[in-house]
């Protein structure tokens, strides 16, 4: 024994230090002699007659005390049933030290049962201890842990009973004898005191017995133990195999009742010996957390794809009817108070795996938004978490990330974005069609879309998509349409008449106040509408005019002779964003169905005098036949058939297919005012053509009161059919440009037509096209690739193309590089259709059209105003140029840098800009 | 009344706005040289005009600001034009004001502002010196070439100079 532990005794005493052996019967102690008294007699002096007393009851008492003491002292080994006889001297002194005068006095002198109890702590701690400390040293092997408790319960067990029954057998006896008997005499402990004192010196030596196995035992190690024999228990008993300790399940799994009864067993044992208590409540509230979260990812509660239904009253009869006789059993085993559960322990049971079931969905929402509306389980099962507190909550921070993680980055193509916020948008009516949560949540994609260049088109082109006509490969993923969006606005529309002031319709029978987690923003949708959602994205104005873009582009293009579906997208959006702001379109819609009925008075006014009047039929049997009067026999290239949009001041033209010999004329009248900026190249048509326009012309000035057209040729589309020496071809959906071209290949009048029947046709180099047709080099470039790769044109060098008469025979060396050839013209041409084809000026095309303008602005601003940041640049633009300024800082920098180059402006450093001296 | 009278002048002064826009166009769409002029903020009734002086004239490169505020009756009354360039000139007096018939008397709807600031650049190479706001200039402007010009240089400033 060390010095420090001495030390520590001194102040406060150890029971094992102080406590006395057995004593032997030859060395009564008689006390001490006080300095200055007699031997014999050391309190003569003070108390006579006590210290008379006093003395011969030491000594009596230290004999009985040590008879007593050697006949309880305990064995080494427990198991040995030796035991000394109780014999008549160990019962009087029992009797004695227990309730007669040995009875410890004033807490001065040691009583026996607690001298019998440091024995029992001493002998636990020098004979039982060491096993127990050995089998829990280490870290216990899940595996093991059964055991490993069982082991330590039978151990704890045996020593118990050990330690109980001496205790039983000769000191409770006397004890309640003497709690019968009268109890007048005052002791110490209070408790000793009442009636019931035997019981209460019984309950106090088993608790200070458990207090030292549960002390011999590394708590937190226990108790983890514990909590995983009874989760693995309530796995066994549910058939979860699935666990969070990731231990594969017996192949052949335990028969459930044996497992109940290994774990009841234990359970009981441990609750007798003491390991019960708090730290196995508290071991088994752990088990159930685990249990809970095991059973919520379990097969049972797996989405339910086929019959889309909730498994919520799974989860709920569950813990009804499965969790909670796991509950009421452990409970009862561990003897706690309360062993029946309330019914609202029962309900916030439910409640707390409703919770984590709904957080174990709500981690996957994405997935199962995607998956719409095979995953209405899922949904549903959330909707009934959303009851939960804070549920909505969590759904809106848990889904805003997963979307801004997984959709809002620039890999997502808008299509997709869109898709998927059209699911989300079903997906969240289901989920609550209050539509709070669907606002909250949908807030980043939205703001996200709007800033996206290409979303108006691909809804509005969407929108003007058939679904029936459309079918196949248009609606890839990567593509440009919405196969959702299409088919949205397939279904019937009802007139849902949203008055725009709801709220002070006092009529309204219906009125409901707005949800009281709405946001100010919140806006009552009564339907779920796809289509509402998608075009309430931009302000009204913005829509308005990226609509006008497109649905002008798409009346220009468009097949339908009846414009039904451009009618009824019209109706559509006047329903929900109202028909005071789609003048513009209408008027558009009004010229398109216009024209056609123009045309034909046209027509008729055409046809009639050629009966009469000479000089019309003249005009246009001579245009179309001129090439093969005079070359009968060298097949030319000729188009009969064309149909040529145009676009005028007011009006345009438009044309069918007649008789294959002449070509017809057909416009489109455009009222210019109301229709976007039109594409506008000049080119020279083919004659036969500017004829017809001049014709139509007249005719029209005649029918309108001399109103003028502007034909915008660039837009026309043209039907034709060449033919060469070997075949004849027919084209439809040209562009005017790409018709006019070839047909710039025809031999000229005047020309000697060298091409001989040896399937030469004729050479043009692109520097004589373009004088020819005075159109734009880079237009030219396109037609030409586009009918290389159409093998109708073979360049011989980098600007000579000429027809190609007769097909080379296949598998001459001719014939494959044309197919080269042509097929690289082909996706040449195909991307550059794809910039050109465009019929509405982009806003690159406006910057660049009215640059000059800006330009001036700018350098105005710069001189007058002093220097400027680009910011103040733009907004002033806003405010300033009329007509408006459309763009932002990003281009008003970029012109800024130009004229930088220019040596016009300088920056002075960040964003200011100002005039160069001397520019 | 009040109501009315502030309707009218909204109204008044809406119709202003646009005038000056479209004026306000115009010079950027077809620039006069020498000339330009751009509003200060978004209401367009004050702006600031640069001129610079004509060749062969005393203010020869050199480079004045002025400051123009029209009225809510613009076109119908002139606008009130000071040089902001502190300017040595017969018919400009220290502060800046101007003496000019077309700015006065002779006011006309049809002028504008790219016109009179024209009048103005052509006013630096002919003064009126019949009636002068600035006596000694007047007199030097015949009198003493020389003297004048290096009186002319010595007011100047850039206009760097005046912002600082």
């Amino acid at each position: 024994m060390d010095h420090s532990t001495l030390v520590f005794a001194s102040v406060f005493p150890v029971l094992s230090l102080s406590h006395t052996t057995p004593t032997p019967i030859a060395t009564p102690d008689v006390g001490h002699t006080a300095p200055g008294s007699s031997f014999g007699s050391p309190y003569a002096g003070r108390n006579p007659e006590a210290q008379g007393q006093g003395q011969h009851r030491a000594i009596k008492r230290n004999i009985a005390w040590s008879c007593a003491t050697r006949f309880l002292s305990l064995p080494k080994d427990l198991s040995m049933v030796l035991r000394l006889q109780r014999n008549r001297e160990v019962d009087e002194a029992l009797a004695y030290l227990l309730v007669a005068e040995g009875t410890s006095d004033d807490g001065k002198e040691e009583s026996l049962v607690d001298w019998y109890t440091n024995e029992c702590r001493l002998h636990f701690a020098n004979h039982v201890r060491p096993g127990l400390e050995e089998l829990w040293l280490r870290e216990v092997k899940l595996q093991h842990a059964w055991d490993v408790l069982e082991e330590t319960q039978r151990i704890l067990e045996h020593v118990q009973n050990a330690y109980l029954q001496p205790f039983n057998e000769h000191l409770l006896p006397l004890l309640q004898q003497n709690a019968s008997g009268t109890t007048l005499r005052p002791t110490r402990h209070t408790q000793i005191a009442t009636s019931d004192a035997a019981r209460a010196a019984d309950w106090k030596f088993r608790r200070d017995i458990q207090a030292v196995f549960a002390h011999c035992l590394p708590l937190q190690r226990y108790s983890k133990t514990l909590s995983y024999v009874l989760y693995d228990a309530g796995c066994t008993l549910f058939h979860v195999y699935i666990r969070q300790d990731g231990v594969q399940p017996a192949k052949t799994p335990e028969k459930e009742r044996e497992s109940r009864q290994r774990m009841t067993t234990l359970l009981q044992g441990l609750e007798r010996v003491g390991l019960g208590g708090d730290s196995a409540q508290k071991a088994f509230g752990h088990a159930t957390n685990k249990l809970l979260d095991s059973f919520i990812t379990s097969h049972y509660l797996k989405v339910d794809w086929y019959s889309k239904q909730s498994i919520v009253p799974q989860l709920k009869s569950w813990i009804k009817d499965g969790f909670c006789p796991l509950v009421e059993l452990v409970l009862a085993c561990l003897r706690c108070e309360q062993s029946s559960i309330l019914p609202t322990e029962v309900a916030s049971w439910e409640e707390m795996a409703l919770g984590r079931l709904g957080r174990a969905r709500v981690d996957n929402l994405f997935d199962f938004v995607i998956n719409w509306d095979n995953s209405l389980g899922a949904i549903l099962d959330i909707k009934e978490y959303l009851r939960v507190l804070n549920a909505k909550q969590h759904l809106t921070s848990s889904f805003s990330q997963q979307v801004s993680r997984r959709l809002l980055h620039p890999g997502a193509t808008t299509t997709y974005i869109l898709n998927v916020y059209i699911s989300i948008i079903r997906s969240f009516h289901e989920l609550e069609p209050k539509g709070v949560l669907l606002e909250r949540v949908a807030r980043p994609i939205r703001r996200y879309l709007k800033e996206r260049e290409d979303t108006a088109r691909i809804i509005i082109s969407s929108l003007l998509t058939g679904l029936n006509d459309e079918t196949g490969n248009k609606f890839s993923s990567n593509g440009e349409l919405s196969h959702e969006i299409a088919s949205e606005m397939a279904k019937p529309f009802a007139n849902y008449g949203q008055d725009a002031d709801e709220e002070l319709n006092w009529n309204d029978m219906n009125w409901q106040p707005l949800p009281q987690d709405a946001s100010p923003e919140y806006k009552k949708s009564k339907v779920e509408d796809v289509i509402w959602f998608l075009l309430t994205l931009w302000e009204r104005e913005d829509f308005i005019n990226e609509l006008k873009n497109i649905y002008g582009d798409h009346l220009l293009h468009c097949q339908d002779p009846e414009y039904e579906k451009e009618i009824r997208l019209l109706e559509l959006i006047k329903v929900r964003l109202g028909d005071d702001k789609l003048q513009a379109c209408e008027v558009m819609l009004r010229d398109v169905l216009e024209s056609k009925r123009i045309n034909g008075t046209i027509h008729t006014t055409i046809n009639a005098p050629k009966a009469t009047s000479l000089v019309t039929p003249d005009h246009r049997n001579k245009v179309p036949q001129t090439p093969e009067g005079l070359q009968p026999r060298t097949p030319q290239p000729r188009r009969p058939t064309r149909s040529t949009q145009r676009n005028l001041t007011t009006p345009t033209t438009a044309s069918a297919e007649p008789a294959p010999t002449e070509p017809t004329l057909n416009a489109q009248i455009l009222s210019s005012f109301f229709w976007p900026q039109l594409r506008d190249d000049d080119f020279h048509v083919p004659a036969p053509i500017s004829t017809l326009q001049k014709e139509y012309e007249s005719r029209f000035e005649r029918i309108k009161g001399m109103r003028k057209l502007r034909w915008m040729n660039a837009l026309g589309t043209a039907s034709i059919t060449l033919t060469f020496v070997d075949r004849s071809e027919d084209f439809h959906n040209l562009t005017a440009w790409q018709t006019s071209l070839i047909y710039a290949f025809q031999s000229l009048p005047d020309e000697a037509h060298h091409s001989t029947s040896d399937g030469e046709g004729i050479t043009r180099t692109v520097a004589q096209l373009e004088e020819h047709l005075a159109m734009d080099p880079a237009l030219i470039h396109q037609a030409l690739s586009f009918w290389v790769g159409k093998s109708v044109l073979r360049a011989l060098d980098s600007d000579t193309y000429t027809i190609i008469e007769r097909l080379p025979k296949p598998s001459s060396t001719l014939t494959q590089s044309d197919e080269h050839a042509a097929a690289a013209a082909e996706e040449l041409a195909d991307l550059q259709t794809a910039t050109t084809a465009t019929t509405v000026k982009s806003a690159a095309d406006m910057l660049a059209l009215k640059k000059d303008v800006y330009v001036a602005f700018i350098m105005g601003m710069l001189q007058n105003q002093g220097n400027m940041p680009v910011g103040r640049i733009a907004m002033m633009m806003r405010m300033m140029v009329q007509g408006g300024f459309p763009f932002g800082v990003e281009e008003v920098s970029g012109l800024l840098k130009e004229l930088e180059r220019k040596g016009k402006v300088i920056n002075f450093g960040g964003d200011v800009w100002g005039v160069r001296k001397g520019a | 009344m009040a109501l009315s009278a502030n309707g009218r002048g909204n109204g008044a002064s809406a119709t202003v706005a646009q005038r000056l826009q479209k004026e306000l166009m115009d010079i950027m769409t077809k620039p006069t040289p020498g000339i330009t002029a751009f509003p200060d903020d978004e209401n367009m009734t004050v702006w600031t005009a640069t001129i610079t002086g004509p060749d062969e004239t005393p203010y020869e490169n050199l480079v004045f600001k002025l400051s123009m505020e029209f009225a809510p009756n613009y076109p119908y009354s002139p606008p009130t034009v000071l040089y902001k360039t502190p300017i040595y000139h017969p018919n400009v007096d220290f502060s800046g004001r101007i003496c000019l018939d077309v700015l006065k008397d002779k006011w006309s709807a049809i002028y504008n502002i790219t016109t009179v600031l024209l009048s103005l650049q052509s006013l630096l190479g002919e003064p009126n010196n019949s009636s002068p706001l600035n006596g000694q200039a007047a007199e030097l402007w015949d009198k003493d070439p020389v003297e004048y010009k290096r009186l002319v240089l010595a007011r100047h400033k850039e206009p760097e100079d005046l912002d600082a």
